[in-house]
């Protein structure tokens, strides 16, 4: 009878401690099975814009090509910036051939930015309006959209 | 050599103390009480405890008040693990929406 409180005492933490790590495991268990997929990356897509079965196998087989295209334009552009290195580093003027390597940065920059709205718009037919819609305007403003400029910008007018 | 000099004055109270004697007799038990307020003042802290035991042991004894207890417990638990659940969701979902992005657009850098 002596004993009654204190195993009450214990019961009432066992049971808070229990729901704590019960709660906690069950509705974290999902998320980390996300992380741990394939493609953790599309398996959020998937879930964040609810798509179905036929949907996801769709946009992962968009996927994949696309970034196929995207390996070689990252190859160019690695190669143009090493270009643009060796000349800056020879220099310390604008030369004829800088700001042909420049302007050639920036068509591969261009043309990237144009492969990947076409990817997005195609992403998007993909899904159902309203979370193409939804993707559309997330992935814009994460990507094309969200220029280093702006950034500037707003650190400018923070510092005055 | 004035009375007034303060090396006289220190010199006078040397001789008083070594000349002083006690002469009244110290009170009946005197040593028994010093020892009692000794274990009195050792006992004070853990009566606190005592008390506290005996307080919580009294509450946990009325069926209500354990009830209340094991359930606010079971609330607070439940509410911390949702809380602490909802905090892993987000970090998870805005790391992978990072990396998404981070994959598909190759002028992103995918730390801020």
């Amino acid at each position: 009878m002596k004993q009654r409180p204190a195993l009450i005492l214990v019961a009432g933490l066992v049971a808070g401690l229990g729901a704590y790590f019960g709660f906690y495991l069950i509705s974290t268990a999902r998320y980390h099975s996300l992380q741990h997929s394939p493609e953790p990356e599309l398996a959020w897509l998937q879930r964040e814009f609810h798509l179905a079965d036929a949907e996801f196998t769709r946009i992962c087989q968009l996927h994949q090509s696309y970034l196929a295209g995207c390996m070689e334009r990252c190859r160019q552009i690695d190669q143009k910036n090493e270009e643009l290195k060796a000349l800056l580093a020879a220099t310390n003027t604008v030369t004829p051939e800088i700001e042909k390597t420049l302007a050639a940065a920036a068509q591969l920059r261009a043309e990237c930015q144009k492969k990947m709205l076409l990817h997005f718009y195609e992403v998007s037919r993909t899904m159902p309006p309203e979370q193409g819609k939804r993707y559309l305007a997330w992935v814009q403003e994460q990507t094309v959209l969200s220029d280093t400029h702006s950034q500037m910008g707003h650190r400018m007018t923070h510092n005055e | 050599m004035s009375s007034n000099d303060p090396t006289n004055r220190e010199a006078m109270l040397q001789r008083a103390l070594c000349v002083w004697e006690i002469k009244d007799p110290l009170p009946p038990r005197f040593e028994e009480q010093v020892w009692q307020r000794i274990a009195r003042a050792e006992t004070q802290a853990p009566a606190l405890w005592a008390l506290l035991s005996s307080w919580i042991s009294r509450a946990l004894a009325r069926p209500r008040l354990a009830a209340s207890y094991v359930a606010v417990l079971l609330l607070m638990g439940l509410l911390a693990g949702y809380w602490q659940a909802q905090m892993e969701k987000n970090r998870t979902m805005e790391s992978l929406s990072s990396r998404y992005v981070g994959l598909i657009d190759p002028y992103k850098t995918s730390g801020p």
